[in-house]
């Protein structure tokens, strides 16, 4: 009967975890490549979730159930909306303010962030908004009788998203042109710049893709959810950015495994300890990591740069 | 110049309207302060709607010992400091009676301008229990405390022999305040509460806590807080297969949770004031309101017409209109109003005030419960 329980627990973290993942990508390549820590992350990713809750809705008016187109469109949607909005941030916050002292960008990132959170609040209202329920059901294991350990489709969903993301990623950065470019940036921004590679693009490419991972998290997270307000990309930003810490940041494994780690860990808080401590579990494990490790798990020692 | 001519011109009716106050000039000001603008401002409505009848209809019926009563009425947008404002602003009018506020937060900084001016305040909304608890004389109100909504939930709960009922709470101070009241009500009468446990607030995943529910196999699931995090609870619930009843407290008795939790609404269990519009001793009143294309089924409605009652029936009680002296008529009376027999005990709070269980509805309706 523990078993079945902690194994519930697991798949539950696993879940939210993968998704946490998706979103700490964004935060990590980004700061691999520029060293900045980009703080509207989160309200892009709350965008996308908002965008997409648009194309369902939209869908739903004009009679289009069936599933996979559904999911399909609303994914296209919410990545293209989230997208162009974390190229136009890029653009508009943080290229004119590059290169000036560390702590301007990151205010810069910080009025962003405030002011997409009250855009959204503004256009669409501070009330919860509903998802539709897309998908019921799924596998349960286990005597009937006792306690079943239940795996719904959408967490299998949100597991098989996050992987191909997560493999496409990594085929990306690993094997593409635009790739390469990526890793000799986040080496050194001046000499692939006197190497011929347009840095400027190379770094607007990193916050679309950051931006199309949210926005897939948003839609995932959404449906998982059942609601979302302007303001639930912040936690979600804070959580993932710890998850990027964790991992090491600057490392895309390491985003990926600081984001399982931080589900599974608050999952297994809240269900063996207390729902109250679910926080302080997991940002009490972020200092000690940082006490201990300062790099993350998988970070490399910092170079100086800039 | 000119300023200081207004000034002067401001000072002077503003000692005229002291000095007339205490005297019978003809007319004796109610200040209505809730918010008319801002997120909650269709309770404000209530507010407003309930009061001003009460005044024309007291007026009608010739007015409380032969003055009329005036509104003079300000919006503190549910914003302690505008509350403030709007406090200074109705002592520096020469009002004495003040029906207000509307939210707890902006009733508790009023109160103190107007215990130290002299002021007496009913408020018709505010549920804290510290509004009353600082010991101020002339501070009343016309609503039930947060305090004693969790043992009539609880004592619904028992009746219906539980084997397990976990009681869950958002640590807020409503929140937290009656899931506790409500454990400890269920653990006096010898009903097993094998989960005790805080979320928080502005959280969207509640997979480890519906588990964990489910674990422990419990009958009832009470929830102390408001709506946005109950409606993902029971969403969520739903989809894991939980078989259990929730039930909540005022704060989640709103129909945005069926845009929140969709079908898993049906069946929820809320506690909420009885709707006093549907007595049958009000239907006159209802009557007036609809006449004047007024809703009276809001909450708050009746609550305010009461509070401005009982201001005209304390000073018709105690013959006179110094607060003070107005406040010890309620304090020792017994009032019939629209939301049943008043009396108030030491703190200024109603002796007794009913709450009922209601059965929530996915299509946003509510059924009593016997």
């Amino acid at each position: 009967m523990l078993d079945s329980y902690f194994l519930q627990q697991l798949i539950n973290g696993l879940t939210i975890g993968s998704a946490y993942a998706l979103i700490a990508i964004g935060y990590t390549m980004v700061y691999g490549i520029i060293g900045m820590i980009n703080f509207a992350h989160g309200e892009i990713y709350m965008i996308g979730a908002y965008t997409s809750l648009i194309v369902i809705s939209g869908l739903a008016a004009l009679g289009i159930a069936w599933l996979p187109v559904v999911l399909i469109v609303a994914l296209l949607g919410a990545v293209i909306v989230s997208s162009s909005m974390g190229w136009a941030v890029e653009r508009v916050a943080y290229r004119p303010v590059r290169g000036r002292h560390r702590l301007i960008p990151l205010i810069s990132a910080i009025g962003m962030s405030i002011f997409l959170q009250n855009y959204v609040h503004l256009a669409q209202g501070s009330r919860n908004m509903g998802f539709p329920t897309l998908m019921e059901g799924g596998f349960t294991f286990g005597d009937a009788g006792s306690f079943q350990t239940s795996l719904s489709y959408i967490q299998i969903t949100i597991f098989v998203i996050t992987l191909i993301c997560m493999a496409a990623l990594s085929v990306f950065i690993a094997r593409s042109k635009t790739g390469r470019a990526c890793r000799a940036v986040s080496q050194d921004l001046g000499m692939s710049s006197l190497l011929g590679i347009n840095t400027n693009r190379i770094i607007a490419t990193t916050f679309v893709i950051g931006a199309a991972l949210a926005a897939v998290a948003g839609l995932l997270l959404g449906m998982y959810y059942g609601s979302i307000d302007p303001l639930f990309g912040f936690i979600a930003g804070l959580k993932a950015f710890t998850a990027a810490v964790l991992g090491g940041i600057g490392s895309i494994p390491g985003a990926m495994l600081g984001g399982l780690i931080l589900g599974v860990s608050e999952s297994m808080t809240s269900g063996y300890l207390s729902g109250e401590y679910k926080d302080v579990v997991s940002f009490g494990l972020l200092i000690l990591i940082l006490l201990f490790k300062p790099t993350g798990l998988l970070g490399k020692p910092e170079v100086e740069k800039i | 110049m000119k300023t200081s001519v207004a000034k002067l011109a401001t000072a002077v009716t503003a000692s005229a309207a002291l000095l007339g106050a205490g005297h019978a000039s003809g007319e004796i000001k109610i200040g209505i302060a809730g918010p008319q603008t801002g997120p909650v401002a269709q309770y404000g409505e209530m507010q407003f709607s309930g009061a001003r009848m009460a005044i024309e209809e007291i007026n009608r019926q010739g007015g409380v010992m032969g003055e009329e009563l005036t509104a003079v009425e300000y919006d503190d947008v549910c914003d302690p400091k505008q509350a403030v404002t709007v406090a200074n602003r109705l002592v520096n009018e020469g009002v004495r009676f003040v029906v207000g506020h509307l939210c707890s937060s902006s009733t508790q900084p009023a109160s103190d301008i107007y215990h130290d001016e002299g002021v007496l305040m009913i408020t018709p909304a505010s549920t804290s229990p510290g509004i009353t608890e600082r010991g101020y004389d002339l501070v009343f109100r016309t609503i039930g405390l947060d305090s004693m909504q969790g043992p009539v939930a609880a004592n619904y709960l028992i009746d219906q022999d539980p084997e397990r009922v976990a009681v869950v709470h958002d640590k807020q101070q409503y929140g937290e305040g009656i899931a506790t009241e409500v454990r400890d009500t269920l653990v006096d009468a010898g009903v097993e509460v094998p989960i005790f446990d805080g979320i928080t607030a502005g959280n969207k995943d509640f997979s480890s806590l519906v588990t964990k529910l489910k674990q422990a196999d419990v009958d009832y699931v009470y929830y102390g807080g408001y709506h946005p995090e109950l409606g993902l609870i029971l969403r969520q619930a739903e989809r894991a297969g939980l078989d259990a009843t929730f039930m909540g407290p005022e704060g989640v008795g709103n129909k945005d949770i069926n845009s929140i939790a969709g079908d898993a609404a049906e069946g929820l269990l809320v506690t909420l004031p009885p709707a006093f519009e549907e007595k049958p001793e009000n239907q006159d009143l209802v009557e007036a309101f609809e006449e004047k294309g007024e809703d009276p089924s809001g909450p708050f409605v009746l609550t305010s017409y009461t509070a401005v009652q009982l201001i005209a029936n304390g000073i018709e009680q105690a013959e006179s209109t110094d607060p003070i002296e107005v406040a010890g008529a309620l304090r020792e009376g017994k009032f019939e109003t629209p939301i049943g027999t008043v009396e108030y005990d030491e703190k200024g709070d109603l002796e007794s005030f009913e709450f009922i269980v209601y059965e929530w509805h996915s299509d946003g309706t509510k059924t009593p419960v016997d």
